[in-house]
This record gives structure tokens, sequence and C-alpha cells, in this order.
């Protein structure tokens, strides 16, 4: 059972949104992605419970540097298909439709922007494919087991947000995460609420259509009885085994993944990464800095072009 | 004290079941299902007739649980408001049971879950139906 058999834009994001909505079939599910510029491809990512409008302000900047800039909906968000039962989510398979767009596309010397449940979908989509990724870029997410962090072993205010029933009621009906949610994790609210929410909001404008919202809380593992402990157990033992050149951007005010826990971490698991480089921004940074994160990210691959050409 | 009480199974000639919200996963938190099923003698009576509970409006509540292969029973359960065959249900009215079902439930399933740490997540939200602080 599934929504919308093909969503519309939503009117807040008309404006600043103009890219060529275009479809395809993942894992027998419809998603939407874009796909602009022309160049070696740069990746971006979202997580819960954005889409790619996240990216609106660094889209153009990275197709002018000379990238081809592809933006996938994840399966549940955005103008992608929304399946209304949790048990068609799962994180594997979330990875798996992003290796299916990826291959459907024949993508190569990838250059993958994670954030949020980008990380983790994204992340083992490197690790299985890495003859088509060149590069990483990650901002606020994880990639390893226990723990996540100490906001999500409270229970107040994140584990009763998706606790059985609440979530339905508290992120579903009243749609807490989409609207309000974001709203809290960004630096400037009064800018994002005049030009930005309503844009997340309508994307999810019905409660069986927010149902991700809840659903991916509850896959970020919480103690040993965790469904994606492995995974996240060989993600973390894949990516400490990477030499993949990476560039780590936090957002100075994060509160949900905060910098000094997460961006070192993975600054040990990945010694050889540049940064972390830390901009404004809480957990959805880019709402606060999207121009001043896609020239890090041009420059960083500027600098890896420079070095693979003198080699 | 709860304005939320379990009953028997109410009279529903001329009824219907008013969907409200479903959850597919009622032991994500297995502490929620063992609340359920302790709630509602589900070990016993298993699939054999949904719960019901008086919600602060009057309206009577069914809780119909859903068994899933594979996994422990309740797997998820689905809320329906009783209502009248032929009319539409108030919003506010649901808005403000499901409120207190919900308050009741975190009650009931106990340490360290609690109605305050609840209300205060309806507050930080703004749902009409949290208390003021």
């Amino acid at each position: 059972m599934t929504l919308f058999a093909r969503n519309p834009l939503p009117d807040a994001a008309r404006a600043q949104w103009p890219y060529t909505p275009r479809f395809t079939s993942v894992n027998g599910w419809r998603m939407h992605y874009v796909d602009e510029g022309q160049g070696d491809p740069i990746v971006l990512l979202h997580g819960n419970p954005t889409w790619g409008f996240l990216y609106r302000d660094m889209i153009r900047p990275l197709v002018r540097s000379g990238r081809r800039v592809i933006v996938p909906d994840m399966i549940g968000f955005g103008l992608s298909e929304k399946p209304t039962t949790e048990h068609a989510h799962s994180l594997d398979g979330h990875a798996a439709n992003l290796t299916a767009l990826m291959r459907q596309l024949d993508l190569t010397r990838i250059a993958l922007v994670c954030h949020d449940w980008g990380g983790p979908t994204g992340l083992s989509f490197a690790m299985s494919n890495p003859g088509r990724v060149r590069a990483l870029t990650i901002m606020s997410t994880w990639a390893w087991p226990l723990p996540p962090a100490e906001f999500h072993t409270r229970i107040f205010p994140w584990r009763m947000m998706h606790a059985p029933l609440v979530g339905p009621y508290l992120l579903g009906k009243h749609r807490a995460l989409a609207g309000r949610g974001v709203y809290l994790s960004v630096v400037d609210r009064e800018k994002f609420a005049r030009t930005a929410q309503a844009a997340y909001e309508e994307a999810l404008p019905d409660s069986m259509s927010r149902l991700l919202t809840w659903v991916w809380p509850r896959w970020i593992p919480l103690d040993e009885t965790a469904r994606a402990l492995e995974r996240f157990q060989w993600l973390e033992r894949e990516l400490s085994q990477s030499k993949l050149p990476t560039l780590i951007i936090w957002g100075r005010e994060d509160e949900v993944f905060d910098a000094a826990t997460f961006s070192k971490r993975f600054k040990q698991l990945l010694p050889h990464a540049e940064g972390p480089l830390l901009v404004t921004g809480r957990h959805f940074l880019q709402e606060d800095s999207g121009p001043e994160i896609a020239d890090l990210i041009k420059h960083f691959l500027n600098r890896l072009d420079t070095k693979e050409n003198s080699q | 004290m709860t304005d939320v009480n379990v009953v028997e199974k109410p009279d529903l000639r001329g009824k219907r079941l008013s969907f409200a919200l479903a959850e597919d996963r009622v032991g994500h938190y297995p502490e929620f299902r063992e609340f359920f099923a302790r709630t509602f003698d589900l070990d016993r009576r298993g699939l054999t007739e949904p719960g019901f509970l008086r919600a602060p409006s009057g309206l009577t509540y069914a809780l119909i649980f859903i068994g899933r292969s594979g996994e422990a029973f309740p797997s998820g359960v689905e809320l329906h408001a009783i209502v009248d065959a032929l009319e539409p249900i108030a919003e506010e009215t649901l808005d403000r049971d499901l409120w207190a079902i919900l308050r009741w439930m975190i009650g009931g399933v106990g340490n360290p879950w609690t109605v305050e740490d609840f209300d205060r997540t309806g507050r930080l939200y703004r749902l009409p139906g949290a208390p003021a602080a």
C-alpha cells in the first residue's frame, strides 16, 4: 500500500526548486531525483524528515563548478513513493535503493555527500561499491553501533517521540518532526519558518505519508538487541579501513550529533580526512550554511582534481 | 486517577469503527507490548476480540491487536473510535481522546516512562492536548 501516484511539488518549494523532476524504479519503489550539470558526479543525500530541498542552496554552485549533481529523495520522503507500512523500511533496503539508482545511472567517480540517515545509507553504499565512489563528505551523522548520542538515549524527548502509538500520533497526526522538529534544529529559525518550513511540511501532507519520520528513529541502535547492530558494526569496520578522500563538515551548534563527539569520532575512524570544518548550523546545517558548505565541497574536490592530475 | 478505563465489549449495533491510529511495531520498546498483554489479558484471549477503552469524551475505543508470523503477540495495534454508523467524528474530540489514551498508556507502562515526560514532549511540539507547565 502506498500513497500518491505522483507527488506534486509543494507550492512552498516551487520558487526555490527549479529542477526537472526525474523518476525511476528502485526495488519496486518510485524514486524521485534531480540530475543537473555535467562532469564528475556529486550525490547529495538527505535524512529524516527532509528531502532534496535541503540542498537547494548547494545545487547551483556545485553545477557551476563543473560537476554533475544528483539529489535523490529517499523512498518515503520528498517526491518519492511513500510506503504506508513500517515493514517496507529497513536500513539495508534504503542502502539498496540508493545502490539501484547509482547503478541505473552507471555513476562512477562519485563524490558522496551524506547527512543524517544519508550517512548510514550512503556510507553503506560506498563501502559495498568502492569502485564507484571517489570521495566522501560527512555531515551530522554517525556510522557505528553503540551508543549513538546521549540525546538518543533520553526518554524526553527522543524516545518518547517515537514510542509505540506515540510516534504515529505525535509525528504522524501532528507532524512534529517535519514541522517544529526541523525548526528547532536550525540556527536562524525566523528565516527557516519564512522560507523553508512549509516546503518540508507540504512534502509530507498526510499522517500516513509521514510514517518514515517515526520509523527511522527506531532504527538507531540503542542496545545490543537493535535490528541494525550488525550493519553498523560492519560499517564502522569498513570505514576504519577506507582510504577514500574525505571531508568532514559539522554544525557548530549541532545538539543532535554534537561536533565534539561525532566529528571527532569520524576523524578517528578516517584519520586522513580533512576537517572537521565547522560552520554555522545545528543538525540541519545546510539550512544555515548551504552556500558555504557548497564552497567547501567545491574546493575539496578541486584539490582532489589537482592532486590526481599531478600524479 | 485516570479518565480512561478498560470496559467490556459495548453493543455495536448501529455503530461503526472509525479508524484513529495504527502502530505496526508495538514491541519496539517491549514494555509497551507487555503492558497491552497484561492489561487486556492477551496471552489468554489472543485474537478472539478487541480490547475496549472508555475515553474522556464518553466514546468507547476498540484496540484491535495485530499478530505477525515470527513475532511476539501482539506485534501491532489499531485504535478505532466506536461511533454512530453514519455520523462523522469530531476531530477535536478524537484528538483529546487520543491524548488521554496515550497518557493512560504511558502511565500504565510505568518507570522509566512518565506522564510528565509525555506532557513535556507534547508541550515541546506544541500539541493542543498538552497541559500547560
